[in-house]
């Protein structure tokens, strides 16, 4: 047992640390700093979320304001489209078209005396490829191949030479700005066997011109 | 740990203690009188009124502080039991603490009123060192400075301490470690003075250098004054041998700044025992690279026995 005799009479509360960095100060300043800059986290989010709030409200009361005008601008923006789109096919067609004129002027002057032309056409292209589902407005192909055909028939000892000098006339330099290609098919020259016997001696004739292509650019 | 007597009422200041343990060993660190602020107050002051907190040297800053406060309202007795309360002022409150050392023993009492006591524990402010961790009352903070010491480990089975204050003296006895007995007597170093004084018609600071030179023979001044203190010696020696069954083997005397002889030649006149002194920083050793001590160290180290005592108990008991 020990002998000392130490009676102390000082309370635990009135026990203090020698430690200038308090414990019990700073532990509490420590909690309260934390804690308030929680609630101002807290405050300063609340009111972030309060201004998307209010800003989510305006954008939502414009948006409800403008739906009407927007509706009719896409609907003047479609009718644009579709305006400009025919406009466009316009222009493509403008730019496409071949131009006989001058040829058909000069060819009364090409053909003999003793040739009489029966026909003359531009036959129709090609039906072009319809897609049921997404029909074009304009043409489906940027070319579009255009032939000429001529017939007629003639008579006498210089036919042959007289068609043949009409076929070199048409592929002449001439012509060249609307005819590339001009022959007689395989048995377009030939003895006409409709008429009487008597007029055996007319024969017929075609010439196809085949021309340059119509561009649609 | 330093200790501090706080109402000593020492003309040079409060008495401090710096001691420090390390490896078992206690030592001496500094020791003197700080000037310090404010008395301890001897009536209980009204709330509000303004006092200074104390900033010790640096040499005395040690992280904790013993407080011994030395006050005539405070009181070290026996008591019958728990519910034993006559010595108390009833119109003040007191804070007291007990302490037993046996089934057969009476039980220990310390008192001191609540103003006093709230009044020292402030002093030491938080923050800076150092801070108070013990406050005990002076008479039982004095009983340390010889329990603590290497000699009481030496000594034989029953032994009685007479430790001289200014306007008392006490009695302590040990049976080994257990403090068997304790009384107050109402006369002290300051009686001695006074009686000197008295018969040579000097001040009473005179009083000390007619103890200490040996052309005048004081004996029959005090004599009268040390007698009635000796016969309860006495009477408590007897006490511990009839109840105790404890021969009491040795006295000792502590505490006395001057005339150790003359109380020892007195003694021996009424107990054939010699009255030997106990000087309570005997086995103390000064620490190496501590400020040098004040040179009148040994003259003055019974007013530093109660802080030193104070000290030795915290440091101890921590």
């Amino acid at each position: 047992m020990s002998a000392l005799l130490h009676l102390d009479l000082l309370k635990e509360e009135e026990r203090f640390s020698s430690n200038p960095v308090r414990l019990r100060i700073i532990m509490p300043m420590v909690a309260v700093t934390i804690a308030v800059g929680c609630a101002l986290w807290w405050c300063m989010l609340g009111l972030q979320a309060h201004g998307m709030n209010l800003t989510k409200a305006g954008l939502r009361e414009n948006i409800d304001q403008l739906k009407g005008a927007h509706a009719a601008f896409i609907d003047l923006r479609m009718q644009e489209k579709e305006a400009g789109s025919i406009y466009q096919q316009l222009r493509y067609y403008e730019n496409s078209i071949i131009r006989f004129g001058p040829t058909l002027t000069r060819l009364p002057e090409l053909v003999p005396a003793n040739i009489q032309l029966t026909e003359l056409r531009v036959l129709p292209p090609p039906a072009p490829l319809i897609d049921a589902k997404q029909p074009e407005l304009g043409p489906t192909n940027k070319t579009e191949a255009v032939t000429l055909r001529l017939a007629g028939r003639t008579c006498g000892e210089t036919a042959s030479a007289d068609v043949d000098a009409l076929l070199a006339a048409l592929r002449g330099p001439a012509h060249t700005n609307l005819i590339r290609q001009a022959v007689i098919p395989k048995g377009a020259f030939r003895q006409d066997t409709m008429r009487s016997p008597d007029q055996r001696e007319m024969l017929l004739f075609e010439i196809t011109c085949t021309c340059l292509p119509r561009r649609f650019e | 740990m330093v200790g501090l007597e706080i109402g000593s009422g020492h003309p040079e200041g409060v008495p401090a203690v710096r001691v420090r343990k390390i490896g078992g060993r206690t030592e001496l660190v500094a020791a003197g009188f700080l000037e310090l602020p404010g008395e301890l107050p001897l009536e209980p002051q009204a709330p509000g009124v303004p006092t200074q907190t104390w900033t010790l040297p640096r040499a005395f800053q040690a992280p904790y502080a013993a407080l011994a406060v030395t006050s005539p309202q405070g009181y070290l007795r026996h008591i019958a039991g728990p519910g034993d309360e006559e010595a108390e002022n009833k119109h003040i409150p007191f804070r007291t603490v007990t302490r037993s050392f046996g089934p057969d023993l009476p039980t220990l009492k310390a008192g001191l009123p609540e103003y006093q006591a709230v009044w020292a524990a402030t002093r030491l402010p938080e923050g800076r060192p150092p801070t108070a961790c013990s406050l005990q009352v002076s008479a039982a903070a004095a009983i340390n400075t010889f329990t603590a010491s290497p000699l009481f480990q030496t000594l034989p089975d029953t032994t009685l301490i007479l430790f001289a204050f200014a306007g008392y003296t006490s009695l302590v006895a040990f049976h080994g470690a257990k403090l068997v007995l304790y009384r107050e007597h109402p006369v002290g170093y300051g009686h001695i003075r006074t009686a000197i004084s008295n018969e040579m018609r000097i001040g009473t600071e005179l009083a000390d250098s007619v103890l200490q030179d040996t052309f005048i023979d004081p004996i029959p001044m005090i004599e009268p004054v040390l007698k009635p203190l000796f016969r309860q010696v006495e009477i408590s020696s007897d006490y511990l041998l009839r109840r105790r069954n404890c021969q009491v083997q040795q006295f000792f005397l502590c505490g006395l700044p001057s005339g150790a002889k003359y109380w020892a030649s007195i003694f021996s006149r009424a107990i054939p025992q010699p009255l030997k002194t106990f000087h309570p920083f005997d086995g103390l050793l000064k620490a190496p690279r501590a400020d040098p001590l004040p040179a009148d160290i040994p003259a003055v180290e019974p007013y530093l026995m109660t802080a030193l005592g104070a000290a030795r108990a915290a440091l101890e008991d921590v």
